[in-house]
């Protein structure tokens, strides 16, 4: 091969199609650089605006990206409309996570330059993770979320909790990347590909270990989406890291990490669809029970939030079994509105946490009416649309997912979410309960609200009720790009 | 069925007068909130009142003042309202109520904090239940369905007497949970749609012409049937109903038994009934057996309550057990009885409702033991007792005459053993509320010197009064009510006989 040919071989990066995330890195170096440079005073005020500026700039390109589609990188990097609209609603919450950390670690005696720089870098990994199908980029930007999340989650290095749940998480997510990267090594020798599309249109005659490797590569992503029974680190690393950590843990995480599942979905169905219906069907049944089961007797507000992230996965996945393009719709109308439900539930905890002497317990919600009327009527909302009570987000999704179940005919896993979710009522309920018909235990009040807090509650509050409304605005998106995934 | 559109969207107004005045009194003074809700309660019944008038009575069978708005194109959801001569009853009952709800407490003792809250419940509570008798979408009947829940949940749990979270936390679960089956009941019929015609789709009209193989229509009508069975409520899923009914305020209790009720067996009616006519042909024996034992253990269980307001709530779900006897028996006459006897069964169970509320707070005590004699110092309150309570027993001029007449008419095209069944119900209705008018009027009571009785007067008379008007009206005037239903109960019998 002569030099020309290399060349001629030579692809220029398509930067229309790579414009939000190359802003996300340019933003994440810069605040890198500024938290080494600047003084501390100086810092407390441009790291967390800096990081908001990159992060709208970002949300504003998606304008340009969302006109183009195709692959750039040589195939490694994929622009659709799926991932215009996971990244967007990421981004989103991202600048929200911004609005409620800024006052949460000031309230903890504590500023972190790093939480700003490691924030951007986890998002760039969770915005290539959601448009890839490649496996080393995959892999690459899998690890770039997990450690991300590592350091987070231990943020607070005085707390033990803090602590003892980033090292499960540490562990437990040290085995589901290596997992992952084992299996992927199995598919490559099946196919002699890396593009996960070519692998699972690859008609080889080593079948088995086309499998081993699905198997190990997907229970890798199960132990990330915190799966029933791969799900034991997930309650203590959201209860131990930082508040606003754990909302953008719930939502951006889970997105980023659904979304490769979601990618490579119809392509395992074409294949092995009866296997595949059952087996996650198995882990959804048993997700949702568990989750809602163990959420019941938790005392612990944002343990109590952990398993109900986990019985969403169960929902979620519920839809994953279906081998219909509705099923597809259902798990990503899910996901998206999950992350705004996520994230407004734990910022409210968030801001609770500053009250004194809050110790995160549920019964403390007793009488929050009384104290912080317009906070106890947003979390309200958030229990609602947790439980799926029209006009929420919540039921939009459960609907889906019943729709998706009864197009394939799973009543039995139709059923089972049936009995879950009336499990769920009673912890839901509960709070909702303790907040506006107990007397008040004690009084509550958060010192210093800031207008951006305030600004993005009544955002994310208004989204969960007004996607579910105009749901139009999402479908625009969602539905072709579940139609492109869907034509295989 | 045919669509009369509108030029003036009534429908959609009359769900937008309640919740703007529920908007308003968020943002007002309390002393004003009761005349806000008030005038806001009033207006609706108004506006019902013209829309009443201006109904096309030749064309009942069709859906008028139709409105339609798209919510979401792909999976075809509308908000899609109107009205045919059934929702029109229903329509019309729901703002009755809601306003006689509204004026009975404006004097209620019980309601003396959280104002703001208890009439934007009132007011919301009204503008969802317009929605669900109005909607021709499934998908958009059961949002509102549902919503109703929330403002009741508070309603009990915040306002309501001594057991108020265990019965509010108890009527959320049961309700919820029973409803999540008519959830998947209406994904299945939308995905029946979309195998059988290209497109998903929740609208009433589309989902008639579907069709189902037996087995799977079956299946569908027993997931509607678990949601709607536990909301009537039929025995054995009625157990969340005395409690709720019996600590509920007494404002809430009458929105509860006059027309929350009413959602269930409507929804049996047109859904039920409706959509699934083979599955209905096919289960008649049961449902009509379900609702017969519903008459004879409710009305059994209602002779032994001490508590006045348990005793009014098992007379609710004996009630419904001839609501759901005569609209399982699928002929004219069931149909018509079944329908008179929700709209009647409104009057009569919210004016029982208030003489328990009236009677507490003249005592202050739900016991029948304590109560026996009390109504004799109040001679205005003793007939209005009379009245409603003879009403409510099925006697001649009163309203609920007409639905158990017609019930037996029903039962005898059947069978005399079956018609003898309706009697016997009938019979053990009648004892119960003998029962009750014998401790009130007939008891002696001694201490009675030590307690001072003032007769009832003001809003509460008024309240009365807008109830008993129309409790005359449907035992003297049959005709005018049966004239505005007549067409679409014909409608769904003739889809429903169409197969025999």
């Amino acid at each position: 091969m002569t030099i020309e040919d290399l060349i001629g071989t030579l692809q220029l990066p398509r930067l229309e199609l790579f414009l939000p995330e190359l802003i996300v890195l340019v933003t994440a170096f810069t605040v890198f650089t500024l938290d080494l440079v600047l003084s501390s005073p100086l810092k407390r005020k441009i790291l967390p605006s800096l990081s908001a500026i990159g992060y709208i700039l970002a949300l504003l390109s998606m304008t340009v990206t969302v006109q183009y589609k195709g692959d750039t990188f040589y195939g490694t990097f994929t622009n659709d409309a799926l991932g215009v609209l996971v990244k967007a609603f990421e981004l989103i919450i991202a600048l929200t996570v911004l609005a409620f950390a800024h006052r949460y670690f000031l309230s903890k005696k504590s500023f972190y330059g790093e939480f700003y720089y490691i924030l951007a870098f986890t998002l760039l990994g969770a915005m290539i993770l959601v448009s890839s199908y490649n496996l080393i980029i995959i892999y690459v930007s899998l690890e770039l979320v997990s450690i991300g999340f590592y350091i987070l989650t231990a943020l607070l290095r005085g707390s033990f909790i803090s602590k003892e749940g980033a090292f499960k998480y540490l562990i437990l997510g040290g085995l589901s990347i290596a997992l992952a990267s084992y299996g992927a090594v199995f598919m490559y020798v099946y196919s002699g590909s890396i593009d996960l599309r070519e692998i699972l249109r690859y008609q080889g005659e080593d079948y088995h270990y086309l499998i081993l490797g699905l198997v190990l590569f997907l229970i890798g992503f199960a132990i990330k989406i915190g799966a029933v029974p791969f799900h034991f680190w997930l309650p203590d690393a959201y209860q131990g890291a930082p508040t606003p950590v754990t909302a953008f843990m719930a939502s951006v995480g889970k997105l980023a990490f659904f979304i490769p599942v979601v990618r490579i979905m119809p392509l395992i169905q074409d294949k092995f669809a009866v296997a595949w219906m059952l087996t996650v069907g198995v882990i959804a049944a048993a997700t949702m029970l568990y989750g809602n089961f163990v959420a019941l007797v938790q005392k612990d507000i944002k343990r109590l939030l952990a398993y109900s992230s986990i019985a969403h996965s169960g929902y979620i996945l519920a839809a994953v079994a279906v081998t219909e393009v509705i099923g597809l719709k259902a798990v990503i109308y899910f996901l998206v509105v999950y992350a705004i439900m996520a994230a407004g539930s734990f910022f409210v905890v968030a801001m609770l946490e500053r009250s004194e002497n809050w110790n995160n317990e549920t019964r403390e919600f007793a009488g929050l009416r009384f104290s912080l009327p317009y906070v106890a009527f947003a979390f309200m909302v958030y229990m609602f649309a947790l439980l799926g009570v029209p006009p929420t987000v919540g039921f939009v999704g459960k609907t889906l997912v019943f729709m998706a179940l009864s197009f394939d005919e799973l009543w039995w896993l139709a059923f089972i979410m049936i009995l879950s979710t009336a499990i769920s009522t009673g912890y839901y309920v509960r709070l909702v309960v303790l907040m506006y018909m107990k007397e008040k235990e004690k009084e509550v009040s958060i010192p210093g609200r800031s207008y951006a807090e305030i600004a993005s509650l009544v955002f994310l509050t208004l989204l969960t009720v007004a996607l579910a409304v105009v749901p139009g605005v999402v479908w625009g998106l969602l539905s072709p790009g579940a139609e492109t995934l869907f034509a295989r | 069925m045919e669509l009369i559109r509108t030029e003036f969207p009534f429908i959609t107004l009359s769900l937008l007068i309640p919740a703007i005045s529920a908007l308003i009194v968020l943002f007002i003074q309390d002393r004003l909130v009761r005349w806000v809700s008030l005038a806001g309660a009033g207006l609706t019944f108004l506006l019902s009142l013209v829309v009443l008038f201006s109904f096309d009575y030749s064309k009942t069978a069709s859906v008028q003042f139709y409105e339609e708005y798209t919510i979401l194109e792909e999976l075809n959801v509308k908000l899609s309202l109107g009205l045919d001569g059934l929702s029109m009853l229903m329509y019309f009952l729901t703002t009755l109520i809601s306003l006689v709800a509204i004026v009975w407490s404006v004097r209620d003792k019980q309601i003396s904090f959280r104002l703001k809250e208890y009439y934007i419940a009132f007011l919301l509570t009204e503008s969802f239940l317009v929605g669900v008798f109005a909607s021709f979408d499934v998908l958009v009947f059961y949002v509102f369905y549902e919503l109703t829940l929330i403002p009741m949940l508070f309603v009990i749990g915040v306002w309501g007497y001594k057991l108020r979270l265990y019965s509010a936390y108890k009527f959320f679960i049961y309700i919820f949970a029973s409803s999540l089956f008519l959830l998947l009941g209406i994904a299945t019929v939308a995905v029946v749609h979309y195998k059988g015609f290209g497109s998903f789709s929740f609208s009433y009209f589309d989902l008639l012409k579907n069709t189902y193989p037996l087995g799977l229509e079956i299946f569908v009508f027993l997931l509607f049937f678990i949601a709607f069975a536990v909301k009537t409520p039929l025995v054995p899923f009625h157990t969340w109903l005395p409690d709720a009914h019996g600590e509920a305020p007494t404002a809430g209790s009458v929105v509860l038994a006059a027309i929350l009720l009413k959602m269930g067996t409507y929804a049996l009616l047109r859904f039920n009934v409706g959509l699934f006519p083979e599955a209905t042909l096919k289960l008649m024996p049961f449902l009509v057996a379900i609702g017969l034992i519903t008459i004879v253990y409710a009305s059994w269980m209602t002779i032994v309550q001490n508590n006045i307001k348990r005793f009014v709530a098992y007379s609710s779900v004996s009630h419904m057990g001839f609501v759901v006897t005569a609209l399982f028996l699928l002929n004219m006459e069931g149909l018509r009885a079944s329908v008179m006897e929700m709209f009647a069964h409104g009057m009569t169970s919210a004016s029982l409702f208030m003489i328990a509320g009236f009677i507490y707070s003249r005592l202050h005590t739900f016991n029948m033991e304590n109560l026996r004699g009390s109504v004799k110092f109040m001679p205005v309150f003793a007939v209005l007792v009379a009245t409603t309570a003879f009403a409510a027993m099925g006697l001649p001029g009163g309203s609920s005459f007409w639905g158990k007449f017609l019930t037996v008419v029903a039962a005898k095209e059947y069978s005399l053993s079956l018609a003898l069944l309706v009697i016997a119900g009938g019979f053990f209705s009648a004892a119960y509320v003998l029962f009750m008018l014998k401790t009130l009027f007939l008891d002696v009571r001694e201490e009675s010197i030590l307690i001072h009785f003032t007769d009832i007067r003001g809003f509460k008379l008024a309240s009365f009064i807008l109830l008993v008007i129309p409790i005359f009206l449907i035992g003297f005037f049959p005709h005018i009510f049966f004239n505005m239903f007549e067409g679409s109960i014909g409608f769904i019998l003739k889809n429903l006989l169409g197969l025999k």
